[in-house]
């Protein structure tokens, strides 16, 4: 990678995340209901792709390193969706005695 | 590695440059060690997403607790400390070896920056009374509220495990790097030793908005 | 010189970088741990002669098979074919020199030791009781035993899988001779690859688990606990998602060695060779995909258990087709029963037994009456020991001549393996008509009339022990007083046969060049 370039894309990707970073930030104090997770996760979905593609040279990576990196948030899918499936289809009983909604 | 570069990876490609050959080897052993801690994480959020829809009320309550400012400071901080490693890296590849000694050392500083906020912060958890297990005082919302509060200490505080290593492996590569050689193989280390801070950085950056973006705007 | 020559003193054993020895360091410390493992399956069995639990307390009979549960899966079968064979074999057997990174391969091997070390101390200092899966509320509420000292050793020895397996599969990506193609490597190495995928993304879960249920224990307080609103199948779907995947890990290997040995032995190309690679990276990565069927009983939803019992029936298939392929094998091949052949026929046969049972208990409605019996027991030995065991056994025997550059006693060898395969369906057999007519798992006293078919798997547990001794006998005798091996008795196929027994310390003294398919024999030719 010849030397400006290679600085200049790491300050822009510097310059994003922080940008990126205000974003989150204000729009965590806007009331936008279940938007707001969506959109808190993803942004950091995005800073964190920025961070993969271009401090970590995924972006001029060999197909197997893209692979190798793509494989474990692959498995975590795996992991929360047959989970998950266990958790929305629960049908839950409280017992008498508990206190209403977990607190 | 200890294998003469002519013998290898000659069956698929015939690559045969023994300083790419290293480099990129020592690059696919980090980023499947970084597979490994990523999974390590992923039971956590694996937790943390249980809690979560389990009671999104409780967990938004619980999560004023956690002191935004410092979260978010530390977040700028973190990412700046990768923008000053992959510097650091860059110098590395270049063969300046002063200027990297130098990103590493302030990759290293702002790294004990984000830790000694995180112990500010920890300090005023336990003032506070939100340790669960240990000093826990908080009157209402006591269930999801512990929950919350022992997986914020898990994820924090093993995330600042890793973190204290990435800090002290750096001074120590920076040290090292006082000597006038900048042979390859030192370049590839830190080369990977980027790879993990990244990967630390980006952890951070999905544990964040997890545990301080949760109720901002009640 | 050979590797063996390379040094004397026990110093340059424990601070080799040398993958052979590295493989050996390990088949030492996992057979002292097959033999822990095993006194606990002996007192057992012992107990289990009678109706009454009247040789141990309950409370004790609870730690014998936790520590049974423990030892043989964490210190002993997951590391057993990739730790000792694979380590030794797998750079040999794709022509390269050394593993990718010798020094992360001897500290595997330092940190095995050091989580032993926390497992044995938690038994010495007495014991655990909750049984080999920890399960919560038990282990962090409840249980007045050394749970934590116990999982930090198991916490431990993970990392140890964890660095073999990325070690593995750097290797095999980047250290391939000249012409060693993908689709050119022995079976051996595609099994231990795929081991090694599954190694490193599913052991860090367990860590993890391990860690919070240590939490929890430590500080009464966590995410397993329903007082608090957590969840205890949520430490069963992360310990099952690497306890499942874990399963492939002690049997991906032994179907590696099982390819090796049968094609030798049939002296035939394996049938189907492309079919076997694919169908083990199929295992793998079915294997992840089916954990919830240890938890169709457990209070998991009755959808999510249909989506786990429909996955678990599709992970069969790609098994099927290797045990088809073996089958096909060894159809018009030159059948030579040797020693290690016993053993590889005894895989495929009680493998697929065990498979079958598995198929039963994937089915939810029959699970119900059969989960927690000793059905699910004997399934599972039927795999892990008649399955995996035999075939690390035959490995052992097949490579040992590489290995050791001696001959071991084909009679005693045959002995030995027609011992164990008697000994080992007399044991479990007749667990699975325990399990069906209702005997449950983990309890040391049951109904009379159970007695006629524990005593009967006692039995064959006493002729298992001798069969598991007799090799201890004649192949460490063969270590001091057997003939030298030549390169390549058994006239095999593969790299490692092509370099003297045992190998010189870089393995090959000029770097192979690879240009034949794999397993080419013909049965025209005899052994000779």
């Amino acid at each position: 990678m010849k030397t400006v370039p290679a600085l200049r894309a790491y300050a822009i990707t510097w310059a994003a995340l922080l940008a990126l970073l205000a974003l989150t930030f204000a729009l965590a104090h806007l009331r936008l209901g279940a938007f707001n997770a969506v959109a808190s996760l993803v942004i950091a979905a995005v800073k964190a792709a920025l961070v993969a593609l271009f401090f970590m040279h995924l972006r001029r990576g060999r197909a197997l390193l893209v692979l190798f990196a793509l494989v474990a948030p692959f498995a975590l899918a795996i992991l929360f969706a047959l989970s998950g499936a266990d958790y929305i289809t629960r049908e839950v009983h409280p017992a008498p005695w508990a206190a209403p909604h977990g607190r | 590695m200890s294998a003469a570069p002519r013998e290898i990876d000659a069956g698929a490609r015939g690559e045969l440059d023994p300083r790419a050959w290293r480099a990129e080897t020592a690059s696919l052993g980090m980023w499947v060690f970084l597979a490994t801690e990523l999974m390590f994480f992923g039971g956590l959020f694996l937790a943390y997403l249980y809690l979560r829809t389990h009671d999104p009320e409780g967990v938004a309550a619980a999560s004023v607790h956690t002191h935004e400012w410092l979260g978010t400071i530390n977040t700028a901080i973190l990412l700046t400390s990768s923008f000053a490693m992959a510097l650091a890296v860059h110098a590395a590849k270049q063969a300046r070896r002063k200027a990297a000694q130098r990103l590493l050392v302030v990759t290293a500083a702002f790294g004990l920056a984000f830790l000694a906020v995180k112990g500010i912060e920890y300090g005023l958890e336990w003032r506070d009374g939100l340790v669960p297990g240990l000093h826990f005082t908080l009157a209402q919302n006591t269930r999801t509220a512990t929950l919350f509060f022992f997986l914020y200490f898990v994820a924090t505080g093993i995330h600042a495990v890793h973190l204290a290593i990435g800090v002290l492996t750096v001074l120590w590569i920076a040290w090292r790097l006082r000597a006038a050689a900048l042979p390859d193989w030192r370049v590839d280390e830190i080369d990977v030793l980027g790879l993990y801070w990244h990967f630390v950085d980006a952890i951070w950056i999905f544990l964040y908005p997890l545990f301080y973006l949760v109720n901002l705007n009640a | 010189m050979s590797y063996l020559e390379e040094g004397f003193t026990l110093r340059s054993w424990l601070t080799t970088r040398d993958h052979k020895r590295i493989g050996i360091l390990y088949a030492v410390a996992i057979t002292v741990f097959f033999f822990l493992g095993g006194a606990a399956a002996a007192i057992i069995r012992l107990e289990l002669l009678t109706p009454q639990g009247d040789l141990v307390s309950a409370d004790t009979y609870n730690k014998l098979f936790t520590i049974h549960g423990v030892v043989m899966v964490w210190f002993f079968l997951i590391p057993s074919i990739p730790s000792t064979l694979g380590n030794f074999l797998l750079p040999m057997m794709i022509g390269a020199r050394e593993v990718a990174f010798p020094r992360l391969n001897i500290v595997s091997w330092y940190i095995y030791v050091l989580g032993a070390t926390f497992t044995v101390g938690a038994v010495i200092a007495g014991g655990v009781d909750t049984g080999w899966t920890f399960y919560t509320p038990l282990s962090t509420l409840f249980s007045n035993t050394h749970v934590v000292a116990a999982v930090m050793g198991v916490f431990i020895v993970g990392f140890s899988s964890i660095l073999t397996g990325l070690n593995f599969i750097v290797t095999v990506h980047r250290m391939r001779a000249p012409g060693m193609t993908w689709f050119r490597m022995p079976l051996f190495v595609w099994a231990n690859y795929a081991t090694s995928l599954i190694l490193v993304l599913a052991t860090p879960v367990l860590a993890m688990t391990l860690l919070l249920l240590a939490a929890e224990r430590l500080l009464h307080v966590g995410i397993f606990d329903p007082a608090l609103g957590g969840d205890p199948l949520l430490f069963q779907h992360l310990f099952w998602f690497y306890s499942h995947p874990a399963v492939y890990i002690m049997v991906l290997p032994a179907m590696g060695v099982v390819s090796e040995i049968i094609t030798c032995f049939a002296r035939k190309r394996i049938f189907g060779y492309k079919f076997m690679c694919y169908a083990i990276l199929g295992i793998a990565g079915f294997g992840f995909l089916v954990w919830g069927h240890h938890m169709f009983v457990s209070g998991q939803s009755a959808y999510a258990g249909m989506v786990f019992s429909m996955l678990s029936f599709m992970v069969a298939v790609p098994s099927a087709i290797k045990v088809f392929n073996w089958t096909a094998t060894l159809y018009k091949g030159s059948i030579e029963l040797t020693a290690p052949m016993l053993y590889a026929l005894g895989f495929v046969g009680l493998f697929t037994i065990g498979g079958m049972t598995g198929l039963y208990l994937a089915a939810i409605a029959l699970d119900v009456h059969l989960t927690d019996t000793y059905f699910v027991i004997a399934h599972f030995h039927y795999i892990m020991v008649g399955g995996s065991v035999m075939a690390y056994l035959g490995g052992i025997h097949f490579w040992w001549p590489k290995i050791t550059g001696r001959l071991y006693s084909e009679a005693w060898g045959r002995v030995a393996a027609i011992t164990i395969f008697a000994g080992f369906n007399l044991t479990f057999f007749p667990q699975y008509l325990l399990g069906f007519l209702g005997m449950p798992r983990r309890y040391h006293s049951y109904p009379p009339e159970f007695q006629l078919l524990n005593v009967l798997s006692s039995a064959g547990a006493a002729v298992l022990a001798v069969g598991y001794l007799l090799p201890l006998v004649y192949l460490g005798w063969s270590l001091f007083l057997g003939k030298r091996a030549p390169p390549n008795p058994w006239q095999a196929r593969g790299l490692e046969w092509k370099t003297a027994s045992p190998p010189p310390k870089e393995n090959f003294h000029e770097t192979p060049e690879v240009d034949a398919v794999p397993y080419a024999y013909d049965p025209e030719e005899k052994l000779a």
